[in-house]
């Protein structure tokens, strides 16, 4: 295993050389869905961080136990257990935000960024490059969902976390706060960045 | 090496070993006990956090009651006074049809007098069901509140039916009559204004309104000895 | 590199195998995209005439705003591409036009100019340019913009009670209808002189300006036929369905941006199928989901939306019509 990444290149490559969303196009769920105010956006993206923090140790602490076959059983045992957690705490502490998250906390468990990282990292290396490589991607994951929430919050309703930040004489963009402004604010933050990057 | 205790262990008990190692339960003992030990853990989750989710569900309903039955200046007046309102939840049943509907209706009393009626209803709106709570006085003439607890209308059109500003015409609408909605200016007691580009969404909370009215209204008034 | 082109001679490979040729099937085969063009500008010019007389300055407004952002867009989207420039074609100037003749003439400057945006960009540089793209562009340009600022394009957002343009300060006729049941005089939907988009409301100027489209073989005149078949047919059995509503099959025709539409929009040879019949098809399912949107659902009129939905089909209707070679079976 001489060739793995160490903890500080999967940390770096989580956020964006490998970003989960605009470079491995995972956990495009939530993007789409929780995306149209920061808000559902921040508290989305924290709980995956919680998940996806959580569950990477775990794996890398009983790496050495898994058998090839029932890895995946595993895997997903232990992120169901960390998404209802994190479910139970949102409808305890912030009960609002958990309605209006509605289903896509729970959906937070067949989210393949954190399976993923799982397989990828956390069942063949340490429990520390597994938690440096679990918040490099929730760092990034984090990065592409509020990039795609400030957008459409902004254009759909003139505010940026619910603060008035454009003139109250702006024509709200109400497709930008309806689902296709979703997958069309995407495409096009997509399309900037492979155009970017290409042009490198 | 490995053959030696490969032949060690068929001289021992023939294939017994092997099938010890081979059934499914031994192999998954990794997964028997992350499950065990998971399983114990969101239970303790949820004895800790359980009783909480049901407060905040609660309170939710709660909370608005004394707003809908006296009006935002009147119930701040009261909360500031520090007195507070009695509530009684109850569950009113309705045959309709044949059909057994179910309504939890909050009845508020206030230094032992009755003074208002809250009832949670819900119905389909443009997308998805919209529910909400809706305060009626003692006589269940006047509809004195309307509060919207859960929609999934079309932000910045059909979403506008929970702004205060819309939703205020409802108060003091008399119970008498039907509500309907217009879209030209309401100017009948019983008219309310649509929202601009929101027909549907306004007529579908004025009908959830109309028809939890009906159902209640007389079963509220006589039937109260029936109240459990 | 390698993989576009293998793409393409498969593509080339099935289409010489089916006998299947790129859509309009032209006898003169010296007339280019652009001479094409020309033609469709030439046929526009009797509905870009009749909104000038009806909507005067608002008309001017909404076709300088458009046809500037579209070029401005096309210019934007090409030098991303790192493309040839491609305006002389005049094919963004022809979305420009579309564009504008189906907006309300009260329609402020940015909802224009984000449309042309839209359309360009999105309806048809992400596709890879002109002939690439799958949906009409000016129309998704224009559901961009009916979605996104639905008070300036709903109904009441092409009325300005204060305004010194007669035809403005009207609600336009479908929604008169849909809301109190009102029919307006054949005579005012034919000649035009009624509130509306920009270039719907006059029946007679697409009708001239269709027929030169379709005698110049620029436009198939399958698509047309299909669509006023089929509203006529569907309009047909409405009234004897609801006799009294006065709505007659010639209002259901002449009314909103029907013939503009079926003359103008559903024609564009890039988004519609290749053979004959895939064509009457295609305008026969136009001109039934404009029945569908306009007798059951809440909009008034369904040209745009019709269009949409069958450019997506577009690709389904040739699957179903590929012409057997002779001798086959």
């Amino acid at each position: 295993m001489a060739d793995q990444p160490t903890a500080t290149e999967r940390f770096i490559q989580g956020v964006l050389p490998e970003n989960p969303v605009y470079r491995q196009l995972l956990g495009l769920c939530p993007v789409l869905a929780v995306s149209n105010n920061m808000k559902a956006a921040v508290t989305m993206a924290a709980s995956v961080t919680f998940v996806l923090l959580c569950a990477n140790v775990v794996t890398s602490l009983i790496r050495n136990l898994l058998k090839p076959h029932l890895r995946i059983v595993v895997f997903t045992l232990t992120i169901a257990t960390f998404v209802t957690i994190a479910d139970r705490i949102l409808a305890a502490y912030l009960y609002q935000m958990s309605k209006t998250l509605g289903p896509y906390i729970p959906l937070i468990i067949v989210n393949c960024i954190i399976i993923c990282r799982c397989e990828v990292c956390a069942s063949k290396q340490s429990v520390f490059t597994a938690a440096s490589d679990a918040i490099g991607q929730s760092l990034g994951f984090a990065l592409a969902l509020s990039s795609i929430a400030a957008i459409r919050e902004i254009l759909g309703t003139g505010m940026f976390f619910e603060l008035r930040v454009l003139p109250a004489a702006w024509p709200d963009w109400v497709i930008m706060a309806l689902p296709p402004g979703a997958f069309l604010t995407f495409g096009v933050m997509l399309a900037a960045i492979n155009w970017i990057s290409s042009n490198k | 090496m490995m053959m030696e205790s490969r032949t060690r262990e068929i001289k021992d008990s023939p294939g017994m070993w092997e099938r010890i190692k081979k059934n499914s339960l031994v192999q998954g003992w990794l997964v028997l006990l992350l499950a065990l030990f998971f399983g114990s853990a969101l239970a303790s989750v949820q004895l800790s956090l359980g009783p909480k989710i049901e407060m905040n569900k609660l309170n939710e309903t709660l909370s608005k009651v004394p707003e809908l039955v006296l009006g935002a200046s009147r119930a701040h007046e009261m909360e500031a006074k520090n007195q507070e309102l009695g509530i009684e939840p109850m569950t009113i049943e309705v045959n309709k049809n044949n059909k057994r509907v179910l309504y939890n209706v909050y009845k508020t009393t206030y230094n032992g007098e009755i003074n208002g009626w809250v009832a949670k209803t819900s119905g389909q709106g443009y997308a998805g069901s919209i529910e909400l709570l809706l305060g009626l006085d003692p006589g269940m003439e006047l509809i004195t509140g309307l509060f919207i607890l859960d929609q999934k209308e079309t932000p910045g059109l059909g979403n506008k039916i929970v702004t205060e500003q819309w939703r205020k015409q409802f108060i003091n609408k008399p119970t008498k009559n039907r509500l309907i909605v217009v879209k030209d200016g309401a100017d009948a007691v019983n008219e309310i204004d649509a929202i601009t580009g929101a027909t549907i969404s306004s007529k579908s909370v004025s009908n959830i309104m109309n028809t939890a009215i009906s159902d209640l209204k007389g079963q509220l008034i006589s039937g109260q000895s029936s109240n459990r | 590199m390698t993989k576009k082109e293998d793409r393409f001679t498969t593509f080339e490979k099935a289409a010489g195998k089916l006998n299947v040729a790129s859509s309009p099937h032209l006898v003169d085969t010296a007339m280019t995209t652009r001479s094409m063009m020309i033609d469709v500008l030439i046929s526009l010019a009797p509905v870009i005439l009749m909104s000038v007389y009806v909507f005067h300055w608002y008309a001017v407004k909404q076709l300088l705003i458009c046809i500037a952002s579209c070029l401005a867009a096309e210019a934007l989207f090409t030098r991303m591409r790192n493309k040839p420039f491609s305006l002389l074609d005049y094919s963004a100037v022809i979305t420009g036009v579309i564009i504008a003749m189906s907006m309300p003439g009260t329609a402020p400057w940015f909802v224009s100019v984000i449309a042309s945006f839209v359309g360009i960009g999105i309806g048809k540089s992400v596709f890879g340019g002109i002939g690439m793209n799958i949906f009409n562009p000016a129309m998704v340009g224009r559901a961009f913009v009916m979605i996104a600022f639905a008070g300036y394009l709903g109904a009441s957002g092409y009325e300005d009670a204060g305004s010194l343009v007669d035809a403005i300060t009207q609600a336009t006729p479908m929604d008169i209808f849909k809301q109190s049941g009102v029919v307006p005089s054949l005579s005012v939907l034919f000649w035009g002189v009624t509130n509306g988009s920009l270039g719907e409301t006059s029946a007679i100027a697409c009708i001239i300006g269709g027929v030169y489209l379709c005698i110049r073989r620029t436009a198939s005149w399958e698509i047309p036929l299909g669509v006023i078949l089929t509203v006529a047919v569907l309009g047909g059995i409405q009234n004897i369905v609801s006799p009294d509503s006065g709505w007659t099959v010639l209002h259901h025709l002449f009314g909103g941006a029907l013939l503009f539409g079926a003359f103008f929009i559903a024609t564009d040879p890039v988004t519609s199928p290749l053979t004959p019949k895939g064509k009457f098809i295609f305008g026969a399912g136009v001109g039934a989901i404009i029945m569908l949107l306009r007798l059951f659902s809440g909009y008034p009129e369904g040209v745009m939306f019709a269009v949409l939905l069958m450019n997506a089909l577009t690709p389904l209707i040739n699957r179903w019509n590929v012409p057997k070679p002779l001798g086959e079976h």
